[in-house]
C-alpha cells in the first residue's frame, strides 16, 4: 500500500531534520519502540510493538537511512518480522520551509504479509497511517520540548 | 491457532473485576460475548496477559426503561435486544438492526457492551447507538464516569474507554414523537459485517419538514460517522427525492473509506449515497410519507 | 444365474443409516483417533510467497519444556524424495520447502511437543531469515519473458504444456460463417471448505521400519506408493488407516498426502506418535483448491448456429509446485471436452503454470466448472451475435439420442443419454417463455433481469490413464514408459455363521451416504431391508483389497462401486441358491430369494430362512455340493474395459460414464449496488439408475450452492504480492442457508449400459453448471460480455455502468 502524507512542525527545518535522524529521538517516538541501537552508518536495529487496541504485535526490524541530502530529504527503507506477519517497505521524506514553520513531506511503499495481511484487510491502511501520525505527533513533542 | 499463554480471572462483582483491571491495565483484556476476542486470540493477534470473564457480573444484563430513556446493561446478550418489548417499543432501531449481527449462535453469546467497546468501524451497533445519542458509562475502581457517544468511538477499534474501565451501561434517550427510523446496509452475504452501513432517525414537525435529523454512517471511516453536512441539508426541509438524493450525495463526500477485498473506496463512497437515500427513505415511509 | 425379480430398494428414499451416529455426535472422525504418547504438532509456515531460506534457527524453541523435536527443511531434503507427478519438468515437490519457499503458507517446518498450544508457542521462537523474490500471480503472465521463475532447474514457469488437435481445426474455421471470441475469461482460485479439515496421526514402529499413518484421506489410493516413494519406504511399510466418517471433502482431501509425508517425517525423525489437525486458517491457506484459470476461446459458427469447431487456449495456475494429481486440472475432462455438443472439431492449447499461489488437486468438478464456464460463455455469445436465443442454440447443437453410445473427438464414450428431453424438462419446468416475458417487463421497467442456459456433459469415474495424455505421445511411445490405464473396484460380500450380511467397502466415503446405498444394493440382491446390511467403511490398507485407482472421487461411487456390490451380492444370491437348492433337491434357477428367505417360485412353504441357508454354508461345509469352497463371501472387481490409454492421437476416454445436467437459471441485479439475486434455479440431471433419490437431491442441492459460492461468493484472494488475503470466514465467503435459491430438480433416466444397475455418478454435480449459467444469466440482464468470476458486487456494478455509458 501506498502512504502519503504531510505533516508540519512549528520548528526551524534544521531542527526538524535533526530530531528526525537522531537515533535517541527515534527510539523514543516511533511508537511501541523497545530498543533502536546503531548497528552501523544510518544503519538500526529495533524492536517495536506496534498494535491497535487488543491487537497487538512484537516486531523485530531493521532500519536503514540513505540518500542522505540534508536539511532537505532523504530516504528510509525498514523491514520488521514477528509473530503475526512482516512489515517492509521504502519512504522518502522531504523537508521545506513553510511559514512558521517547516513541512514534511513523505511518500511510503509498504508491503505487508502474513497474517495482518490475511485478517481484516479493511484497517490496514488505516492502522498505518494512524502510527505514522503517531510517530510524527510526538516528533513535534520532542522537538518542543527540546526548544 | 490456539491463544498464547494467558492468566484466567473470574470476578464474581464488578468491584473485583475494576481492582483486577487496576492492578493489571493494559495487560488485561475483558471478555464478555467472546465473539470478537476469542478469535483474535486464537489467531495470536492479541496475547493479554490477564483475560477477565465478566460473565458471571449477571446484574449487567438488564433492559430497563425510565423515565424519557432506556438503559442498557453492558452484558446485555445481542439475541435480547431483538425480542424484548422495552426495546421495540422505546428503541425500535436496537431491534430493528440486531438480526443483521451475524446469526442466532452469534448474538446468542455477543453482548451489546462488547460489540461498542470492540468499536469495529464495520459493526452496526456503535452506528446505531451515535445515531440515537446515547451515553456510555464507564466504571472504574472507585469512580465512574459518562461519555456521550460521540465522544466516545475514537478510532478502528479504540474506544475512549482507559484499559483500568469497564463499560456498564449504555442510556439511549427515547425519541420524540413522528419519529421515523431505520437502518439500511450494504453486505455481500446475510450477517456480515457492512460494506456500508446507514441509520436514520427523522422527526417531522407538524408542518411535514424535517424538524430533527441525525444519520450515522459505519463501514465507511476509522469509527462510525455522524453525517453532519448530511443533516444540515436536511434539516428543516420538507422531504422529497431530489433532497434525499441531494443528502445522500452530501453524506457520500463525508464518508472516507478504505479498500478492501469486498470493495473498492470509490465503491463505498458511491454506495453510501445509495443507502442514504435508501435509509432516510424507509424512515420517512414509517412516517407515512412516500417520497 | 438368478437375477433379482424387482428393483428392490433401487431408487427408494431411504433414509441414510450414517445419520443416527452423525446426528448425536457418535462418529469417529479423525481428531477422536487417540495413540498412548501422543504428541501433537504445530506447522511453522512462510508468510513471504517467494523468497531464498537463508537460515533456520530452531534453538530458542527447543529450549521450550515441552518441546520434543522439530523437523526442519534439511531433515526433509536428507530424509525424503520429491514427489512423483505426471509431467516431464524436473520439479521437486517436499512436504516442507527445501531453498526456496514458493507460496504463502508454505510449510517450513514442524514442531512436535506435548499439546499443540506449547507447540505453537515454540513455532513462533523459530527463526526463519528470508530473502525476498519478485512474486508473479497470473497464471498468463508467469509465462511471459522476464516473468519471476519459480523453479530455476525446469527453466521456465510451464509445468505442463500439450496441443491437443482433434479432426480439421483449420477447415472448421474457414467454413464458418461467423468466428466468436471469448476474448481473455477468468475464472477463480476457490475451494471446498469442508466442515472437518486434514486430520493426520503418524507412528513410526522404529523396531519393524513400519510408518501407520490415519487419516481422513479418501483415495485415490495411487498416492499410497507415491507417499510410500517419497519416505523411501516399501510400500508394505506404510500403513494407511482411515476411521469410519469423514466430515467432507469435495476431493480436496486427495491432496492431503504431502501432509501424511510431513507428519510421517516427523514420527520418524522425533520417534514419537504425532497428530496433527488442521485448523481452518490452514484449511484456507495451504491444503488444497481447483485452479484459476486464463482462458481464451474462438467458436466456428455457421450463420444457422451450428458450431463446427472450438479453439481453446488455457493457462491453469497450479500455484507454487505441480503436484500429482495436476496436470489432471486440464486433462480430467479429455473425453468430454466437447461437453453434450456435436462439433468434430477441436484444438486445446493447454498449460499448467507456476505461480506464487497455494496448490491446487481435485475440487468438486475439477476440472469440468472452468471447461464449461469457456464453452457455454462462447455458446451464449454466438447466440447474441447470431441473433439466435440461446436455447435454441444448444438445441440445434445437441448430440441427438439415436446416436448413443456416442465417442466423441477426444475419444469419449457417451454411454448413454437424451440430451434433447432433458433440456427440453428444464425449459419447461422454468417455463421459460414466461421468463422472457418477464424479462422484457422488466427492461421496459429500467429492471435488470436475465436467464441463463446451460448443458453439460457430467463425467464420473475417472480412468486411471487419463492424465497420461499431458505426456507428449513421443514419450509414451518410449519402451521404458509405464502406461497407465483402468478404473476398478472390489466389493466384497459376506454373510456370517449367524448369517448377518457384511459389505467392506473400500471407498472411504466422505458424506455421500456409501453405507447406505451399498445397504439399499445389497439387500435388493438377497431380499433383505438395508438395516439388515451392516457396511464397514472405515479402512486399512493392510486388510482392504484396493489398488490405485481405489477410494472416492470423480463421483465414481454409483458407477463402478455400485456395480461391484451388486455383482458381489448376485454371487452371495448364487451360492445360497446352490446350497439351498442342493439341499431341498431343485434347480437353483427355481429359487427366489425374498423377504429374508430362499424358497421355491410359487411354493413359498417350500424353503429356508436366508439365516439358516448361510449357517448351512459355514456350520457343515462338507454337506455341500461337490467342489463348492466352504463359507459364504464373495469378492468382485467391476472395470471398465474402456479405461484404454490414451492412443496416439490423444484420444482418451477420461471417464467410464457421462451424465448430462441442463440449467435454466433466473437473476435480477440491483442496478445501484451490482448485487446479484437469483429469481430462479432449475436443474435437470441425467445421472441413469438412481439408487437412492433422497441422496441424489441432497447432492445436487450441495453442489448447486457450491458452484453459487464459486459464481458469487468465494475466492482464494491474493494480493498482486501473492500474500493471501482470505485467512478466514470474514474474507473468504460461503454462502449459507440464508444465500441458498430454492431449487427446482428434476430428472430424466438413461440408464448406462456399462454399469450393472445402470447408475452412474452425480456427486459434482451443479458444481460444473452453477458458475456458467450464473455468467450467462447476468450477461444476459447486463447485455455486457461477463468473463470474470466472481459475481461480485462491485464487478457487476462497473458492468452495469460501462453498459449504461454505452447506451
Amino acid at each position: 500500500m501506498t502512504l502519503d502524507g504531510t505533516y508540519e512542525f512549528p520548528a526551524p527545518r534544521a531542527k526538524v531534520w535533526a530530531a528526525l535522524l537522531d537515533p535517541a529521538v527515534l527510539g523514543r517516538t516511533l511508537p511501541g519502540c523497545d530498543k533502536l541501537e546503531a548497528i552501523g552508518p544510518g544503519e538500526y536495529r529495533a524492536i517495536v510493538k506496534v498494535g491497535v487496541a487488543a491487537v497487538k504485535g512484537t516486531f523485530e526490524g531493521k532500519v536503514k537511512l540513505a540518500d542522505l541530502e540534508p536539511p532537505t530529504r532523504y530516504r528510509m527503507s525498514l523491514e520488521g518480522s514477528g509473530g503475526p506477519g512482516f512489515v517492509r517497505g521504502e519512504a522518502s521524506l522531504e523537508l521545506a520551509d513553510v511559514p512558521g514553520g517547516t513541512r514534511v513531506s513523505y511518500r511510503a511503499d509498504v508491503q505487508v504479509g502474513g497474517l495482518i495481511a490475511g485478517v481484516g484487510q479493511r484497517m490496514l491502511g488505516g492502522v498505518a497511517r494512524m502510527m505514522l501520525e503517531q510517530f510524527f505527533t510526538r516528533i513535534a513533542t520532542e522537538i518542543g520540548a527540546a526548544a | 491457532m490456539k491463544p498464547a499463554p494467558f492468566e484466567y480471572v473470574r470476578p464474581r462483582s464488578l468491584a473485583e473485576a475494576l481492582e483486577v483491571l487496576r492492578q493489571h491495565g493494559d495487560e488485561a483484556k475483558c471478555l464478555a460475548g467472546g465473539q470478537s476476542l476469542v478469535p483474535l486470540m486464537n489467531l495470536r493477534l492479541s496475547k493479554p496477559g490477564v483475560v477477565v470473564d465478566l460473565n458471571a457480573l449477571k446484574d449487567l444484563a438488564y433492559v430497563r426503561a425510565e423515565d424519557g430513556s432506556v438503559s442498557i446493561g453492558a452484558l446485555t446478550r445481542q439475541r435480547v435486544l431483538e425480542t424484548s418489548p422495552v426495546i421495540r417499543q422505546r428503541a425500535p432501531l436496537l431491534a430493528e438492526v440486531t438480526p443483521l449481527i451475524g446469526h442466532p449462535p452469534i448474538r446468542a453469546r455477543g453482548t451489546f457492551g462488547g460489540s461498542l467497546a470492540h468499536a469495529d468501524p464495520a459493526a452496526e451497533y456503535p452506528a446505531v447507538v451515535l445515531a440515537l445519542e446515547g451515553r456510555m458509562r464507564a466504571a472504574r475502581a472507585g469512580s465512574e464516569r459518562e461519555v456521550p457517544a460521540e465522544e466516545f468511538f475514537v478510532t478502528y477499534l479504540t474506544t475512549a474507554l482507559e484499559p483500568v474501565e469497564i463499560l456498564t451501561e449504555v442510556t439511549v434517550p427515547v425519541l420524540p414523537p413522528h419519529t421515523g427510523t431505520a437502518f439500511v446496509e450494504l453486505t455481500r452475504r446475510h450477517g456480515d459485517f457492512a460494506i456500508v452501513g446507514v441509520a436514520a432517525v427523522v422527526t417531522l414537525d407538524e408542518a411535514g419538514a424535517i424538524s430533527r435529523i441525525r444519520l450515522a454512517l459505519c463501514g465507511v471511516g476509522p469509527t462510525p460517522l455522524r453525517a453532519r453536512r448530511a443533516e444540515a441539508v436536511l434539516q428543516g426541509q420538507r422531504p422529497s427525492q431530489a433532497l434525499v438524493a441531494e443528502a445522500g450525495r452530501v453524506a457520500m463526500d463525508e464518508a472516507d473509506p478504505a479498500d478492501d477485498l469486498h470493495g473498492s473506496a470509490e465503491y463505498r463512497r458511491e454506495m453510501t449515497a445509495v443507502f442514504a437515500r435508501r435509509t432516510l427513505g424507509r424512515a420517512l415511509e414509517r412516517l407515512g410519507v412516500r417520497l | 444365474m438368478a437375477t433379482p425379480q424387482h428393483s428392490g430398494w433401487i431408487g427408494k428414499r431411504v433414509k441414510r443409516l450414517e445419520d443416527p451416529r452423525l446426528l448425536t455426535g457418535r462418529g469417529t472422525f479423525m481428531d477422536d483417533v487417540t495413540l498412548p504418547n501422543l504428541h501433537h504438532a504445530a506447522i511453522l509456515r512462510s508468510p513471504h510467497a517467494h523468497a531464498r531460506i537463508a537460515r533456520v534457527d530452531a534453538s530458542e524453541a527447543l529450549r521450550l519444556p515441552g518441546i520434543r523435536g522439530v523437523l526442519l527443511p534439511d531433515d526433509v531434503a536428507r530424509m525424503s524424495r520429491p514427489f512423483g507427478v505426471g509431467t516431464t519438468v524436473p520439479v521437486k515437490y517436499y512436504p516442507t520447502a527445501v531453498g526456496k519457499v514458493r507460496f504463502v503458507g508454505e510449510p517450513v517446518a514442524v514442531v512436535v511437543a506435548k499439546s499443540r498450544y506449547l507447540a505453537e508457542d515454540a513455532a513462533e521462537l523459530i527463526r526463519v531469515e528470508y530473502e525476498p523474490l519478485p512474486v508473479v500471480t497470473d497464471p498468463e503472465r508467469a509465462t511471459e519473458p522476464g516473468a519471476p521463475l519459480l523453479h530455476e532447474e525446469i527453466g521456465s514457469n510451464v509445468a505442463n504444456h500439450r496441443l491437443l488437435q482433434y479432426g480439421d481445426i483449420e477447415r472448421a474455421f474457414r467454413e464458418a460463417d461467423r468466428i466468436v471470441r471469448t476474448g481473455r475469461l477468468v475464472f477463480p482460485k476457490y475451494s471446498s471448505t469442508p466442515m472437518e479439515g486434514y486430520g493426520v496421526i503418524a507412528s513410526f514402529d522404529a523396531a519393524s521400519a513400519l510408518l501407520t499413518v490415519w487419516s481422513n484421506f479418501h483415495g485415490p489410493f495411487v498416492m499410497h506408493p507415491l507417499v510410500a516413494r517419497s519416505l523411501k519406504l516399501p510400500e508394505n511399510k506404510l500403513r494407511f488407516i482411515c476411521p469410519t466418517d469423514n466430515g467432507g471433502s469435495f476431493g480436496l482431501k486427495t491432496s492431503i498426502f504431502p501432509y501424511l509425508a510431513l507428519i510421517g517425517l516427523a514420527a520418524m525423525k522425533i520417534g514419537v506418535p504425532v497428530k496433527w489437525i488442521e485448523d481452518r486458517q490452514e484449511h484456507l491457506l495451504a491444503s488444497s483448491s481447483g485452479t484459476d484459470r486464463v482462458s481464451y476461446l474462438e467458436g466456428a459458427f455457421t450463420k444457422e448456429g451450428v458450431l463446427l469447431g472450438v479453439r481453446m487456449k488455457i493457462y491453469d495456475n497450479v500455484g507454487g509446485y505441480i503436484r500429482s494429481p495436476e496436470p489432471a486440472c486440464l486433462y480430467r475432462p479429455a473425453g468430454n471436452y466437447v461437453g453434450p455438443y456435436a462439433f468434430r472439431h477441436l484444438e486445446m492449447d493447454c498449460h499448467a503454470v507456476h505461480t506464487n499461489k497455494s496448490l491446487t488437486g481435485p475440487n468438486r468438478g475439477y476440472g469440468c466448472q472452468q471447461l464449461y464456464f469457456g464453452l457455454e460463455r462462447l455458446m451464449d455469445l454466438g447466440a447474441r451475435e447470431l441473433g439466435i436465443d440461446p436455447a435454441e442454440l444448444r438445441r440445434k447443437n445437441l448430440i441427438p439420442t439415436e446416436a448413443m453410445p456416442y465417442t466423441t473427438p477426444t475419444g469419449g464414450i457417451y454411454d448413454s443419454g437424451d440430451y434433447p428431453q432433458a433440456l427440453e424438462k428444464a425449459l419447461a419446468l422454468a417455463n421459460y417463455p414466461a421468463l422472457r416475458e418477464e424479462q422484457r417487463r422488466a427492461r421496459a421497467a429500467g429492471r435488470l433481469f436475465g436467464i441463463g442456459v446451460v448443458c453439460c456433459v457430467d463425467p464420473s469415474v475417472s480412468n486411471m490413464g487419463y492424465v497420461t495424455v499431458g505426456i507428449d505421445p513421443e514419450v509414451r511411445k518410449r519402451s521404458d514408459y509405464q502406461a497407465k490405464s483402468g478404473a476398478a473396484e472390489t466389493a466384497v460380500v459376506r454373510v456370517d455363521p449367524m448369517g448377518n450380511v457384511t459389505a467392506v467397502i473400500s471407498t472411504v466415503p466422505h458424506g455421500q451416504g456409501h453405507e447406505t446405498t451399498t445397504a439399499q444394493i445389497v439387500a435388493t440382491e438377497l431380499g433383505l431391508d438395508p438395516e439388515d446390511v451392516t457396511v464397514v467403511a472405515d479402512f486399512d490398507s493392510f486388510t482392504h483389497i484396493w489398488s490405485v485407482a481405489t477410494g472416492t472421487y470423480s463421483s465414481r461411487f454409483s458407477s463402478i462401486t455400485a456395480s461391484a456390490f451388486a455383482m458381489a451380492a448376485r454371487q452371495v444370491r448364487d451360492k445360497l441358491c446352490a446350497v439351498v437348492g442342493h439341499h431341498l433337491g431343485v434347480l437353483p434357477e427355481d429359487l427366489v430369494v425374498a423377504g429374508g428367505r430362499i424358497f421355491v417360485g410359487g411354493d413359498p412353504d417350500r424353503g429356508v430362512p436366508l439365516k439358516q441357508a448361510a449357517g448351512m454354508a459355514h456350520w457343515n461345509p462338507l454337506a455341500l455340493p461337490k467342489g463348492m469352497e466352504p463359507g459364504l463371501q464373495a469378492m468382485y472387481t467391476f472395470h471398465f474395459p474402456t479405461a484404454q490409454p490414451p492412443d496416439e492421437q490423444d484420444r482418451v476416454d477420461s471417464s467410464n460414464t457421462y451424465g448430462f445436467i441442463a440449467e435454466v437459471v433466473a437473476v435480477e441485479v440491483d442496478p445501484e449496488t451490482g448485487k446479484v439475486e437469483i429469481k430462479a434455479y432449475v436443474t435437470v440431471h441425467d445421472a441413469g439408475t438412481i439408487i437412492n433419490p433422497m441422496i441424489v437431491e441432497g447432492q445436487i442441492y450441495g453442489g448447486a450452492l457450491h458452484g453459487i459460492g464459486g459464481a458469487l461468493y468465494e475466492e482464494l484472494a491474493y494480493g498482486e504480492d501473492g500474500q493471501f488475503l482470505a485467512r478466514t470466514f470474514m474474507d473468504y465467503l460461503v454462502p449459507g442457508a440464508t444465500e441458498a435459491p430454492r431449487l427446482v430438480i428434476d430428472h430424466v433416466v438413461s440408464p448406462s449400459p456399462f454399469t450393472t444397475l445402470g447408475s452412474k455418478g452425480l456427486g459434482e454435480s451443479s458444481a460444473m453448471t452453477a458458475p456458467a449459467a450464473l455468467a450467462n444469466a447476468v450477461a444476459d440482464a447486463l447485455g455486457v460480455h461477463v468473463d470474470t468470476l466472481p459475481l461480485k458486487p462491485e464487478r457487476v456494478w462497473r458492468w452495469v455502468r460501462q453498459a449504461r455509458g454505452t447506451r
